[in-house]
């Protein structure tokens, strides 16, 4: 053998990989940072998720259920800046302002209980269908693509109609309805990454097909997911707030969609304020993660021209 | 090329079986329009410790039989139509225990005794009396144990070789992990599987057999630290295998992302992947078709000198014919799915007999040429669907005759170790005109 240069400590070699990973780590967040409109989502982000995080100790929680909204019956309808109701109260005498930062956690569990789902379901037969092909790749596409012809705001209308009107519900049915996406990307994305060389360098060195799709293939097909995840964050909340308003999760769950829609018909009375905050707040919080999700994909994938 | 000098058009037979015998090998492409015949009977050995060079121009199925060998033509469209590839694999010697004695020829490897025979010689080993596997035929489990370490592979282009996803590093390490996990737990001091949790730990990770709660579990004090040694012995294996291929500074490469190297760097980091395990065979794809010239130079001296030293047998392709008489031994011309020529290097570009052979090596451009048009083989190659059994050659060959378009030419030895499947050399069977070298005008 020929004679190696005698490295640093080993203790340091060891964590080389870790420390490798966190350099590009840091190198993604750099140009994350460079562009304004991404610095912009993050902040609408960082900012709904603490409010959410930190909700108890904004608006003191509801007894016994923290996410039922607490009825003032002596204070119905008060606009802004009341004593007591900051954002003034719904036509049932709900706070709006608790409504709004209550609604914040129950949109982060949405989303979040949606995409780990969707991701988890679509990514999992979208590999099975392009890593294996032939006959299982096609019985499981004409699937996907039976679900994909369904408008995905009527499906999931219809699937929590059907399952009653509950908050559980809602988030079964835009599980059962969003994961198409991801298998539809994942699929494209494995197709095309084992087509590389590496993969038959994999081979060649001695490598079984599930440690290739590990090492291999799924690290180098997951970053249009990543991407694609980060915009159903907000896009999910906005369907969530959607069924909700229609009246799809229970009454008086401190959720924005129902909120609204207690609002709705004190609009043309001059009573703006139950609609318009919750309101804004589905809107901020795609507005946000659409606009990271955006930049996150400029950074991911250099390929895709940026729009702006 | 003094390696070898018992291998020449004038040297005795070889005493010591091929490495790898193709045997009448057929792979075949299912398309729309019908069966492509890419390879269709070829035949050849690959002696120990011999560097074979497969030529040929694109298309005409050399980097199809090379793949053949790990089973790596996709299945389908590709069909194995018949054939076989026999591969011998060796082991350290054990008169000399590596260090070179007169059992293994100075080389410190020997083949490995026939299972059934042992060393009798027997049908099943083709009175070798060596172990024998048919590569076209083994599982895919016994596949995987053969590929990286007694059979391995360089490619065309080193960019698209490296994942872009795991540092180099991780990346050659990967193959002591597959196949050489027994010896990183003796470097890590963890063989005998001391305690009996972290011993059973970590040889399944030496083995890449832990899930993520096991690679918790080994992160976690108590194990950390023979998970830091088995990690630490394995650098210490990558920088070696990474140095010996002449990286500068490996221990900063095994860092770097592939996208952070030269292209000439790559492919040194896939060499040292390939040779890590000191195979027994080395197929090298157009190693340096995607490099420059110079960086193409520094590489066939590389790969040459790991031969030698290794004693490794290699089967080169290439369609560069300059290059393949830098390094081969022994050079097989290939043409439409077949071998046409087959040779030792010498004499394939001072006596060359087949007329396709003649014909590349008169295109071959040089200093001393007039000015004026390239001299180019006329016609193209012939389309591969059900071919006729006819030379594949006929309708762009100068010497063409009546026989040739009615029967198929079969290899005939004319000298020792010189193989052409040609009619000139041999009659065909019937009466038809046979060609000769004086009907030049068509």
């Amino acid at each position: 053998m020929v004679d190696v240069p005698a490295g640093p400590a080993p203790a340091r070699i060891t964590d080389s990989a870790w420390r490798v990973r966190t350099r590009r780590g840091g190198e993604l967040l750099m140009s994350l940072l460079k562009n304004p409109t991404t610095v912009a989502g993050l902040v609408f982000i960082v900012l709904l998720l603490g409010m959410a995080i930190f909700a108890p100790l904004i608006a003191e929680p509801n007894t016994p259920d923290a996410y039922q909204m607490p009825r003032d019956w002596g204070a119905l309808a008060v606009p802004p800046g009341s004593p007591g109701h900051i954002l003034g109260t719904t036509n049932v005498g709900g706070d709006v302002l608790y409504g709004v930062v209550w609604g914040a956690r129950t949109s982060l569990r949405l989303s979040v209980i949606v995409v780990s789902l969707t991701v988890l379901i679509g990514v999992t037969v979208g590999s099975i269908a392009g890593f294996r092909g032939g006959k299982v790749d096609e019985i499981l596409m004409r699937i996907v693509d039976v679900f994909l012809s369904i408008p995905e705001l009527i499906f999931a209308l219809a699937i929590a109609a059907v399952l009653g009107p509950s908050f559980r519900n809602i988030i079964l049915a835009l599980a059962v309805v969003f994961w198409v996406k991801y298998a539809r990307i994942m699929r494209a994305q494995i197709i095309h990454v084992k087509e590389n060389e590496y993969v038959d360098a994999a081979r060649v060195i001695g490598d079984s097909p599930l440690r290739i799709y590990l090492k291999d293939i799924l690290p180098n097909s997951i970053t249009p997911v990543v991407v694609q995840a980060t915009l159903d964050m907000g896009n999910i909340v906005l369907v969530g707030a959607t069924l909700s308003f229609i009246g799809l999760s229970e009454a008086g769950i401190a959720e924005w969609g129902v909120l609204v829609s207690e609002g709705q018909s004190g609009i043309s009375a001059g009573r703006w304020w139950s609609s318009t905050f919750p309101g804004m707040m589905v809107f901020l919080w795609a507005l946000g993660f659409n606009l990271f999700g955006d930049g996150l994909r400029d950074v991911l994938d250099p390929k895709t021209e940026s729009t702006r | 090329m003094s390696l070898i000098d018992g291998i020449g058009p004038e040297a005795a037979p070889r005493a010591r079986p091929a490495v790898a015998s193709v045997k009448d090998l057929r792979v075949h492409f299912r398309s729309k329009v019908g069966v492509v015949h890419a390879v269709d009977g070829v035949s050849f050995d690959i002696g120990d410790g011999e560097t074979l060079g497969l030529v040929g121009e694109t298309g005409c199925g050399k980097s199809v039989t090379a793949r053949s060998f790990l089973d790596l033509v996709p299945m389908p469209p590709g069909i194995k139509a018949g054939g076989a590839i026999e591969f011998r694999p060796h082991h350290t010697c054990p008169s000399c225990d590596g260090a070179g004695c007169e059992t293994c020829d100075d080389s410190g490897r020997q083949a490995e005794p026939c299972d059934s025979c042992n060393g009798g010689g027997c049908e099943g080993c083709g009175h070798t009396g060596q172990r024998t596997i048919d590569l076209l035929e083994i599982s895919e489990k016994d596949l995987q144990t053969i590929r990286g370490n007694r059979i391995a592979m360089i490619f065309q282009d080193p960019g698209k070789a490296l994942n872009p996803a795991l540092p180099i590093g991780e990346q050659v390490a990967e193959v002591f992990f597959q196949h050489r996990a027994d010896d990183l737990l003796a470097d890590a001091g963890a063989s005998d599987g001391t305690e009996a949790l972290g011993g059973a730990l970590i040889q399944r990770k030496a083995g890449l057999k832990t899930s993520r709660i096991e690679d918790f579990l080994l992160s976690l004090p108590p194990l950390r630290g023979q998970r830091t040694k088995l990690m630490a012995a394995v650098q210490t294996r990558v920088a070696e295998a990474l140095a010996e291929t002449q990286i500068p500074n490996p221990r900063k490469v095994m860092d770097r992302y592939p996208h952070e190297l030269s292209g000439g760097m790559r492919q040194r980091v896939m060499i040292a992947q390939a040779i890590a395990c000191d195979p027994d065979l080395l197929i090298a794809d157009e190693p340096t078709t995607a490099l420059d010239v110079t960086v193409q130079a520094r590489i066939l001296e590389l790969i040459r000198d790991l031969q030698q030293r290794h004693r490794t047998s290699v089967l080169y392709i290439s369609h560069d014919l300059s290059l393949v008489k830098e390094v081969c031994d022994r050079v097989a011309v290939m043409y439409a799915g077949r071998i046409v020529e087959s040779a030792a290097t010498s004499s394939i570009f001072t006596d060359p007999h087949h007329p396709y052979t003649q014909g590349l090596l008169a295109a071959i451009p040089s200093a001393n040429h007039e000015r004026g048009r390239l001299v180019a083989i006329p016609g193209n190659v012939p389309e591969l669907i059900d071919p006729p059994a006819a030379c594949r050659f006929a309708g762009r060959c100068p010497y063409e005759a009546p026989a040739c378009t009615a029967h198929d030419p079969l290899a005939t030895t004319i000298t020792a170790n010189h193989e052409v499947a040609c009619f000139i050399h041999h009659a065909p069977a019937g009466d038809e005109e046979r060609p000769t070298w004086d009907r030049k005008v068509r």
